[in-house]
């Protein structure tokens, strides 16, 4: 069918990349959740205008492109800061912050979808405000926002194709250096494309059937 | 009490000392590792072998840079529009990644020496008709973002008022584009537009000519206050040459006419 | 304090070329935009038909948009697709990929609105006499967009940041493009990708105030 020049060591070479943009998706997806979670909370708690600081700083990683990030904090902690920290460092810190960007809002959103009326009845039955949060507000506001985070890791997860720029080899930059050398530009294209289908086509439709099946009751 | 300022200066003293004593050079030799960036999409400077790993000239160089230091290479392979940025956050020491000396560029980092000198070529699609330099008017073409080339040809193609200049990210995607027609041509070191013709990767492509660009000398570099290991580097430049490593790496991946490496009636 | 020389007025003083880019960055994001919210409304009715095939090639686009980094649908429209010998310049290559990505995000987001209206309205609309079409573009569609307003607003701000990507495929006239030439002639890295975030913050404000405005004097009801 194909001819390629594509050998198997190529292909453990693309692997390679795929595990690559899986690792860093993972760790700034995980620690982007958790900070999501904590701002999302003590937004809250605080109140719009005691939280503003922090959601002007979110926000500017939601308006400015990803490359920009990137290339600004390679700059600042290396030519500013000279400090000695790998790409792949920052490209996770700066993932995990645009991840947290993000979750912050979902968290929030879910939070605010639970019915005030429900939480004053649990406080009134003499729950402390953990317990609230515990048995009444998490599993509640977790319909909410899990299919929201699902889509948000699978957004990370592509956008994590930008980190090339702090020179991590990730799977899309692993087919461009397969494309140099080869130069069958529309084939590898093909194989790295159907890789980011086949991981994130089932999840994103595992999100919505979650979206739909709990909408409902 | 007196114990315990004394004690607090003198920490403060040999911390100091520390810091003025840290100067790259040492810290290289110290860490055991050179870590050169290199641009691998520069065929026969840096490019890729069957099994992905990097060969080439820059490649030797920086061998050859860590054995005279005695530590261990690592070829960070860097595109050429990340080459400061990763010299200045740290990720490498120095580079041996073909970059023009240029003065603009002198302003953020310290270059050593030339270590090769280019001479650039055109190259164009056979379909579109180009034969020369001056054809090219009207066209469009392309050339590696960043490079000393393509900052020439764009202001060529600002000059002559017509056709289109189109930077690409790498070189590899400049002859992509050009074997799939994208662009008509391209100016290029004539090493890299000869040993890309040679692979036959892109068929319909030859090097039509000489492009009348002054001689780009390009130089190895480093952090721009590092005088140490700027002043190794050039010795180590010149050592390369005396020795005759110079020429037999030339012979190796390019073949032909060693280029010098000195300007006449000058003095650097 | 920090090991580094700010060199601002030498950023600085390219400002009015980046000025120049921004501009065509809000080109490309308004045209990929609006071809890409016809685009959208079309592959809402390719999926609302009955017809197999047409909701075959509707839900492909609208997955392949949704599944892969838009970063690969811009490298595609450019390098992937002359593999066919069809050519694209830098601008219509950017351009076709965000539109191709806008069209696939919105036509989601439309499904999403669609089941807020209820079906009765589209029978009511039938009974009167309106044909399905008729029923859709007077009844469904203003609606429909008017639900999915916000979501259009978050892909507009999308189709901004996304421009970034032209580079890839050699644009070099976009805020971005322009940015990077002069980080190439200059090396002041920080300062000049630092006045570009604020410039793409600035007008994603613009993006976001603009459509608030613009949402409170039409759907006043």
């Amino acid at each position: 069918m194909f001819h390629t020049a594509l050998t198997s060591a190529d292909l453990i070479f693309l692997a390679k990349g795929a595990g690559m943009t899986i690792l860093v998706t993972a760790i700034s997806v995980f620690i982007g959740t958790l900070l999501g979670i904590v701002f999302g909370v003590l937004r809250g708690q605080l109140g719009p205008i005691w939280f503003a600081p922090v959601t002007f700083v979110l926000d500017i990683f939601r308006s400015v492109p990803l490359l920009i990030q990137l290339v600004l904090a390679n700059a600042f902690v290396g030519m500013v800061l000279r400090l000695h920290i790998s790409g792949l460092t920052v490209a996770c810190m700066v993932l995990s912050l645009y991840t947290a960007a993000y979750c912050t809002e979902i968290v929030r959103g879910g939070i605010h979808a639970v019915p005030a009326t429900t939480r004053r009845a649990a406080r009134s039955l003499g729950m402390s405000w953990l317990q609230d949060m515990r048995y009444i507000v998490l599993p509640l506001a977790t319909r909410i926002a899990l299919p929201s985070w699902i889509g948000l890791a699978l957004g990370v997860m592509k956008d994590s194709a930008l980190v090339y720029v702090v020179q991590v080899t990730e799977l899309l930059k692993s087919t461009q250096i397969l494309i140099t050398r080869l130069q069958e530009p529309l084939f590898l294209l093909l194989i790295c494309g159907a890789f980011y289908f086949i991981i994130s086509f089932p999840l994103a439709r595992f999100g919505g059937y979650l979206e739909k099946r709990w909408s409902n009751d | 009490m007196k114990m315990i300022t004394l004690a607090a200066a003198l920490v403060a003293a040999t911390g100091f000392a520390g810091v003025a004593q840290a100067d790259k050079l040492d810290d290289i030799i110290a860490s055991g590792t050179l870590r050169c960036a290199v641009v691998l999409d520069f065929p026969p400077m840096g490019m890729r072998d069957a099994n992905n790993e990097p060969i080439g000239f820059d490649v030797d160089y920086c061998n050859d840079l860590a054995k005279a230091l005695g530590v261990k290479a690592e070829i960070v392979e860097t595109p050429f529009p990340e080459r400061i940025p990763a010299l200045m956050s740290g990720r490498v020491d120095v580079g041996v990644a073909s970059t023009s000396d240029t003065l603009e560029r002198a302003k953020t980092v310290g270059f050593s020496v030339p270590y090769f000198a280019f001479e650039m070529a055109v190259t164009a699609n056979e379909k579109s008709g180009i034969k020369s330099f001056d054809d090219m008017k009207g066209h469009t073409v392309g050339a590696t973002a960043g490079t000393f080339e393509a900052i020439a040809l764009e202001k060529q193609v600002q000059e002559w008022g017509t056709g289109e200049f189109r930077p690409y990210q790498t070189q590899a995607d400049v002859f992509l584009a050009l074997s799939q027609g994208q662009i008509d041509a391209t100016v290029s070191t004539s090493t890299v537009a000869m040993a890309n013709v040679k692979t036959g990767n892109f068929p319909g492509i030859s090097v039509v000519g000489k492009a009348p660009f002054d001689t780009d000398y390009v130089a190895l570099f480093t952090n721009r206050d590092e005088y140490g290991l700027i002043n190794y580097l050039n010795l180590f430049v010149n050592q390369q040459v005396r020795t005759g490593r110079y020429a037999e790496l030339y012979e190796k991946w390019v073949g032909g006419d060693l280029p010098s490496l000195t300007v006449p009636n000058a003095y650097r | 304090m920090f090991g580094y020389t700010f060199q601002w007025n030498q950023a600085l003083a390219r400002l009015p070329k980046m000025l120049d880019g921004a501009a065509v960055t809000m080109e490309v994001a308004v045209l990929s935009m609006l071809i890409g919210i016809a685009l959208a409304v079309l592959l809402t009715l390719l999926r609302l038909s009955g017809s197999r095939p047409l909701k075959a090639i509707a839900t492909t686009w609208v997955e392949i948009a949704r599944n892969t980094p838009a970063l690969f649908q811009i490298y595609m429209a450019h390098f992937g697709v002359a593999s066919f010998g069809i050519h694209f310049s830098p601008f219509t290559s950017l351009l076709i990929g965000i539109t191709f990505n806008n069209a696939g995000y919105l036509a989601e987001n439309f499904r999403g609105a669609l089941k807020a209206i209820p079906d009765t309205q589209t029978r009511a609309g039938r009974s009167l006499g309106m044909s399905q079409l008729q029923a859709f573009r007077y009844i469904i569609l203003p609606q429909m967009l008017r639900i999915a307003f916000l979501p259009m607003t978050n892909q507009m701000v999308w189709a901004v940041l996304m421009t970034s990507l032209g580079v890839t495929v050699g644009m070099n006239t976009d805020l971005y493009g322009v940015t990077q030439d002069l980080n190439a002639l200059t090396f002041r890295t920080f300062e000049l990708f630092a006045i570009a975030a604020v410039i793409f913050y600035i007008i994603t404000k613009i993006i976001t105030l603009g459509a608030r405005l613009i949402a409170s004097r039409l759907f006043r009801y």
